[in-house]
């Protein structure tokens, strides 16, 4: 017998991966979220979250922390993603691997670090908000830098020649050729942190002292006492992911840029 | 070839399989123990084997010795498969899910919960026969904890016929009917007394909300223990104005720790919100080396812990204490306790092994925590801690409740207020020490409390302003994007062509 590889055939473990780890779970997810103690169909976790003011304040001020991480981690990570992508220094993916590596190190470890310093600041438990959307941005600054850096190097230098030819100022370069050749690297990197830092709560237990409560840490705290709501709550988090996704346009697939083929 | 060799393969593959098939005889049982993390003596470095037997590395572990022991105590060769759980309602979710388990370790309101669902076997009578030599358990737990376990009630179900109908009632039984101890504790207060004074302490619990010590106390970062300081802080002059000298003192002070009505969870709820603008803030494991390090002067811990952190800290040249409130503490054990269709022979034959007090002794050395069992070797172990090296300066310390007639431990003064005071309060101390039940009924209400204490409370129109702002920012990208499309699709000049349209957009 001859096995023949086809691309479908290589699909399939993919697929059943797929299947078992990701499409079962969140099958399981939903069935939990609408379902009582007794496993009948039931809507009142659906209505009990969005009457009750402290879990919608809670999902809000998530959405918030997450908001500002990303702009912080977005403001900081363009300029750096852009002088690293266009200098002609010789060394410079040694720099790149500087802001890599505290990806390589446990990250409990590196909270703890942070919280240390905090401490020695004198700043732990003082600002915990703060602290918190502090430790957000350390934590996923890379996630943000590196597609930048990716879709930043990648555009063609002939393009900005082409633009300081045709008389355009730095400004103008910036704007007509560098922003808009960039924006799939912006997207990933927006996707990259926004969702990751509404449910990372170690992040906000170790920094605000578990006074800062974002929403993953209910889906936690629920999922001890009482998986339905614990589900419906990750079910509408998933919601806002989808909507997040669907607004930035992460969900179309995207090349990313070849440059113009002019 | 080829052929041979694959079926030459395939036999070295079914090797294993049919070796075990024949070698483990029928004869081989299986236990399943489901017990705390790092909570039993898992031999190597640093456990009782190696630091005081000289074992090193090769110090045995609780579960191997288990398994040599019963082969020969009891001719039958058993295999111990152990696995660990993180918190009470991580076991309690296995077991709802159908894992399968022969012995499990959950606290005493996980124990009460599942009894009153109906999902725990009950020891048998043979487990409390004391002239039994391998009854460990009933000949060496401590008569204190015989005690607590004798008077403890919980409800289970029971399946009746009345009038040929199945009904399903539920019967008072005694905890010691389904649960052997293993460690208890109670709760209390480690503090630096450098910065706490006498005064400061005799506020009791109450010292969360007290503004002098604003962000320097932390309390636990779970439902169970906010709650008890909530309620000490809420029944506090009632406490203290129960008759200490009454013989049901510690039937009231539990009574009060046991109150779940609607009024009570909103006064501990209001109470506990003040709480939270006051203390540093909840923990579960960073207390401890806050406490070392300064950054907090009082810190709510359970009596192992706060002997854990008390022992790093002195490593550090710091000196911290313990203290049990005035109102009453909580008293918590970790029992054994069979699932429903448990193999009950060996599980309690396993219960029984742990208990023999030289076992007791190796367990409470690694875990830290203070074990049910008062026998003999585990007195000695207590007093060779504990005892002065000046004899002449020690203080009798009574540990007589505990241990049996007269147990009296010669320790350093200041032992008073620190590891041993935290391992085996004294006796008028444990009468204020209550046991809080499992909260039934009110379970949802009590956690709904917790997410109340948690939650970020946003003003309504907070929520409104943010919203809209989210929407607007949404739109926003929305209109950008469509604009986009037409602003930056640049159309190719004259006599250029665009390869693909796609790629560009």
């Amino acid at each position: 017998m001859k096995l023949r590889f086809s691309r479908k055939t290589l699909c399939i473990p993919y697929a059943v991966f797929l299947l078992f780890f990701v499409i079962a779970p969140m099958l399981v997810i939903v069935f939990y979220a609408f379902t009582d103690k007794n496993n009948h169909v039931s809507f009142t976790n659906f209505l009990q979250f969005f009457s009750d003011p402290m879990k919608l304040s809670t999902i809000v001020y998530s959405v918030v922390i997450a908001l500002i991480t990303t702009v912080i981690c977005l403001l900081i990570a363009y300029p750096v993603a852009c002088i690293l992508a266009r200098s002609k220094m010789k060394r410079k993916h040694i720099i790149l691997l500087l802001f890599v590596t505290p990806m390589w190190i446990n990250f409990v470890l590196r909270v703890n670090a942070i919280r240390e310093l905090i401490n020695w600041i004198g700043l732990l438990g003082e600002t915990n908000y703060a602290n918190t959307v502090f430790g957000m941005v350390y934590d996923f600054l890379p996630f943000m830098i590196l597609p930048l850096y990716t879709t930043i190097s990648k555009i063609d230098n002939s393009l900005y020649e082409a633009s300081a030819d045709l008389g355009a100022n730095a400004a103008t370069t910036f704007f007509r050729v560098t922003l808009p050749l960039s924006f799939s690297g912006i997207i990933s990197g927006i996707t990259m942190v926004f969702l990751p830092s509404m449910t990372n709560y170690v992040v906000s237990d170790m920094l605000g002292n578990s006074k800062i409560t974002i929403i993953g840490k209910f889906i936690e705290t629920y999922f001890g006492t009482d998986w339905h709501m614990g589900s419906m709550i990750a079910l509408i988090l998933l919601l806002v992911v989808l909507v997040t996704s669907v607004l930035t346009g992460g969900f179309k697939s995207e090349e990313s840029v070849r440059g113009a083929n002019l | 070839m080829k052929k041979k060799l694959s079926i030459l393969l395939s036999l070295l593959f079914l090797l294993p399989v049919v070796s075990s098939l024949g070698g483990c005889s029928a004869k081989t049982q299986v236990l399943r123990v489901y017990n705390w993390e790092e909570y039993i003596d898992e031999g190597g470095k640093g456990s009782y084997g190696d630091d005081y037997l000289g074992l090193g590395k090769n110090a045995p572990s609780m579960i191997d010795d288990f398994e040599i022991w019963y082969e020969e105590t009891y001719g039958e060769r058993i295999r111990v498969e152990y696995s660990t759980f993180g918190t009470n309602e991580d076991l309690y979710n296995q077991l709802k899910l159908g894992d399968k388990y022969d012995l499990v370790c959950p606290s005493e309101y996980m124990i009460m919960k599942l009894a009153a669902e109906g999902m725990l076997e009950p020891l048998d009578k043979d487990f409390f026969d004391e002239t039994n030599e391998n009854n460990f358990y009933v000949n060496n737990v401590s008569p204190f904890i015989r005690n607590v376990f004798k008077n403890g009630e919980m409800n289970v179900p029971e399946e009746k016929e009345v009038d040929g109908k199945k009904v399903t009632e539920q019967k008072t039984v005694l905890w010691e009917d389904y649960a052997a101890g293993y460690m208890w504790g109670t709760t209390g207060l480690v503090y630096n007394p450098e910065g706490v004074s006498e005064e400061d302490l005799s506020q009791g619990w109450k010292i969360m909300l007290d503004s002098n010590f604003r962000k320097k106390v932390t309390t636990k970062d779970n439902v169970r223990d906010s709650y008890f300081v909530g309620l000490g802080i809420v029944y506090r002059d009632e406490l203290l104005s129960l008759d200490k000298n009454a013989d049901d003192y510690n039937a009231n002070v539990t009574d009060i720790f046991n109150r779940t009505d609607t009024e009570t969870v909103k006064k501990v709820q209001d109470t506990l919100l003040a709480m939270k603008n006051n203390i540093f803030g909840f923990e579960t494991d960073t207390g401890k080396s806050d406490m070392v390090k300064g950054t907090i002067l009082l810190n709510f811990a359970w009596s192992g812990d706060a002997v854990y952190a008390m022992d790093e800290a002195e490593n550090q040249d710091v000196y911290l204490n313990f203290h049990i409130p005035e109102e009453g503490a909580n008293l918590f054990f970790d029992g054994w306790v069979m699932p429903k269709g448990a193999s009950k022979k060996e599980a309690q034959a396993f219960i029984n092994f742990m208990s023999r007090p030289d076992n007791a002794v190796r367990n409470s050395y690694y875990i830290g925590y203070t074990s049910v069992i008062a026998g003999k070797e585990m007195f000695e172990y207590a007093c060779d801690v504990y005892s002065a090296e000046n004899e002449e300066q020690s203080i009798p310390y009574d540990v007589s409740y505990f241990f049996g007639e007269d147990a009296i431990i010669y320790a350093d003064e200041e032992q008073l207020s620190r590891q041993l005071f935290a391992q085996y309060p004294p006796e008028d101390t444990m009468k204020r020490c209550a046991v809080m039940s499992y909260y039934g009924t009110q379970e949802e209400r009590i956690n709904e409390l917790w997410t109340q204490v948690k939650g970020e409370k946003l003003d309504g129109w907070a929520i409104a302003v943010i919203t809209v702002a989210i929407v607007v920012i949404a739109l926003a990208i929305l209109y950008w994007k469509l604009g986009r499309k037409i602003e930056f699709r640049l159309k190719p000049r004259k006599g250029y062509r665009l390869t693909d349209q796609k790629e560009i957009r």
